[in-house]
């Protein structure tokens, strides 16, 4: 195969040369440049054989190889030879080259949206397999989870999810943002309005890295350090429920690693107040903290509340450090030192067991799924029209 | 009046004290996550340990072959995310006319880089294993899968990264007569390159850093030897360091924080050389 490209390439660098020397030839072309006319002979090489030779190994995955490759090479030398023959003085070879080139970055930026119709189509096929099975309202309203106990039996039973849903919403959206919002939006406005411009310099950027630390850290640092003092707080406490898989573990470490999301979006939102609103304030003798509260805040609120959703749809989808720190076990409690599991822990849990392809336990992963993805991309949608609202009112 | 003043001084002490208090926490579990693993972790690393394989003893356990898996998955993740982010910025950015399909490829590329990795996840484990019947846990597939999750990080940076060059170059070129694609390949685009190559390693250091989709293409089993190839089963840094948190053997505690140790000083040098980049790209402009 590689043979064969390198052969493909070759004759397409042949091609090149041929018809940049033909171009050279015509002493009287005007407007048009040899390399030009070098690239168009390459291109019609290169390119038809590339693509049929694609096209093969997408259908039949290298069983054969000697009737592509005697193809693709026909084919790029008629490509090719058809090509040269069409060179004449003045001939317009740079245009359509370029037209080429248009479409393939045209294509290339289709590439985002067969992901996404393929991300929608494939979770929607699936998850309504899984619906055909089991029915809507059972598994959106279904307080009973335990699909790892189905084989044989009804397998309608144990496939409720709301006590998936709830924990997802337990960790995610109230444990996590109880410690991001508060510390990422005070640290916010401590560094944009109150810190040195030496502090700001590398205190930002150390807020930065909790982001960019990968969740599997986060994941283990929950497990084995947070996970265990949590349990010992709550049996010192005296909490029955005290675990070692408790949604108040998982859910504060998640909390840390979104700190950076909420403090740079609410940064953002504050710097773009504009100043006169501030300063007017701090005219009328407002304290600089009053400023905050009264003007700053409330103007850029709508700002604030888009990126603490986009941060609650980041949790709300983080899996590793749920996998390693939350419980297995779906339970509907609020309390925090109780065991819970998310979504996402349940979606590792069913599709990594040695289960069948096609089971009601894989497709079960597969319904998942489609609601996290319609619940981010709900909460995206919302949270970008809010941020955008912040845009139309300062215009 | 004197007392409301006084009271109200107090609120301003407060609520500065507050907000130092935010910014001392956040950065101290930082310190605190940072230094417990260095603690935990450093003792462990050794010449052994970065060249050798997994294995079911924890003291010759090594991480050479999840690097040399996270290397290839990283490799081909960014040979595919790059040109195709890349020429993606650069139609929506210099080419596309102003229509609702590049709106639509816009607001599929924003949302793309919003939907949690897990959801790639599936997305692989159906099309790459289901349908194109590829081989479970192998290098190919990890890349093909993350490959799809860092192309939108790419376009997006790279997108601001070609707005940021200005009008005027691209109004000499076409003043000269250089065609729209001329602009865009001799003009933009080298101007825009160390943006676009900043976002792209800070994608890629997403990608190598990510673990929950590649356990859902497989890649969650002991493999005691390196790949060699594409479609041969392997192993990546931050799978090892979750199959290792799992073992009861107390030898696998050291291991672990070894290998984030490891895992995070690769990140943080692929973020430095990216700061540097923008840096340099700053100072010239």
């Amino acid at each position: 195969m590689t043979a064969l490209l390198l052969a493909v390439f070759g004759l397409a660098l042949i091609g090149w040369l041929a018809g940049h020397a033909r171009a050279l030839a015509f002493t009287a072309s005007r407007g048009v440049l040899p390399r030009q006319q070098g690239w168009y002979v390459a291109v019609w090489t290169g390119l038809p054989a590339l693509a049929l030779l694609l096209c093969w190994a997408m259908m039949r995955p290298a069983d054969e190889i000697t009737l592509p490759a005697m193809l693709a090479l026909l084919l790029a030398l008629v490509g090719g030879g058809l090509a040269f023959a069409r060179l004449r003085p003045g001939f317009a070879a740079g245009k359509r080259v370029e037209r080429i080139v248009v479409a393939a970055l045209f294509a290339a930026s289709m590439v985002a949206i067969v992901t996404t119709a393929g991300i929608l189509l494939s979770l929607l096929w699936e998850g309504g397999r899984f619906f055909a099975i089991v029915p809507a309202g059972e598994f959106l309203f279904g307080t009973h989870w335990s699909p790892q106990t189905i084989e044989g039996g009804d397998p309608t039973a144990g496939m409720g999810a709301l006590p998936l849903f709830w924990g997802s919403f337990f960790i995610g959206a109230v444990i996590a943002m109880g410690v991001a919002v508060p510390l990422g939006l005070l640290s916010a406005i401590y560094l944009s309005h109150y810190a040195a411009p030496r502090t700001r310099r590398w205190a930002k950027p150390a807020l930065e890295v909790l982001a960019g630390i990968p969740t599997v850290v986060y994941g283990y640092l929950a497990a084995v350090t947070v996970a265990p003092a949590i349990r010992d707080l709550g049996v010192a406490l005296g909490i029955g429920a005290a675990s070692s898989e408790s949604a108040l573990a998982a859910g504060l470490v998640m909390g840390v690693m979104i700190i950076p999301f909420v403090s740079s979006t609410a940064d953002d939102a504050l710097s773009a107040v504009p100043r006169t609103l501030a300063e007017a304030s701090l005219a009328l003798g407002a304290t600089p903290s009053e400023t905050v509260r009264h003007v700053l805040l409330p103007t850029a609120l709508p700002g604030i509340a888009g990126g603490v959703l986009l941060a609650v749809s980041r949790a709300v989808g983080e899996t590793m450090i749920v996998v390693m720190a939350a419980s297995s076990v779906a339970t509907i409690s609020a309390n925090p030192f109780a065991p819970a599991t998310t979504v996402t822990r349940q979606i590792v849990d069913l599709l990594t067991g040695e289960a069948t392809f096609d089971s009601a336990k894989t497709l079960a992963a597969f319904a998942l799924g489609l609601v996290l993805f319609l619940l981010t991309l709900f909460l995206n949608f919302v949270a970008l029209a809010a941020m955008r609202r912040r845009g139309a009112a300062r215009a | 009046m004197r007392r409301h003043a006084r009271r109200r001084r107090a609120a301003e002490h407060r609520f500065r004290l507050l907000g130092r208090a935010a910014v001392a926490v956040s950065i101290g579990c930082l310190l605190f996550l940072l230094g417990s693993m260095l603690v935990a972790g450093i003792g462990g690393i050794d010449g052994h340990f970065l060249r050798g394989t997994d294995a079911t003893e924890a003291t010759r356990a090594g991480i050479g072959a999840a690097l040399r898996g996270s290397l290839m998955v990283l490799g081909l993740t960014l040979a595919l995310a790059l040109p195709v982010g890349v020429l993606a910025a650069l139609y929506l950015e210099e080419l596309a006319p102003r229509s609702a399909w590049a709106t639509l490829i816009e607001g599929s590329i924003n949302n793309l880089a919003a939907v949690p990795s897990i959801i790639f996840g599936l997305l692989g484990l159906l099309l790459f294993l289901g349908t194109m019947g590829l081989p479970r846990s192998a290098p190919l597939v990890g890349g093909l899968t993350l490959a799809l999750m860092t192309m939108p990080v790419i376009v997006i940076a790279g997108r601001s990264a070609i707005r940021a060059v200005p009008g005027s170059i691209r109004e000499a070129a076409l003043a000269v007569g250089a065609s729209r694609v001329q602009v865009t390949f001799h003009h933009v685009l080298p101007r825009a390159w160390p943006g676009i190559l900043t976002g792209a390693i800070i994608g890629g250091s997403r990608a190598l850093g990510e673990t929950a989709p590649l356990l859902l293409i497989g890649m969650r089993a002991f493999i005691p030897a390196a790949p060699t190839g594409m479609t041969e089963p392997a192993t990546v840094l931050p799978v090892q360091i979750f199959l290792w948190s799992d073992q009861i053997d107390r030898g696998f505690a050291e291991k672990t924080s070894a290998a984030i140790v490891v895992l995070l000083v690769l990140l943080f040098a692929m973020n430095g050389v990216a700061a540097w980049l923008r840096h340099r790209g700053e100072v010239r402009r």
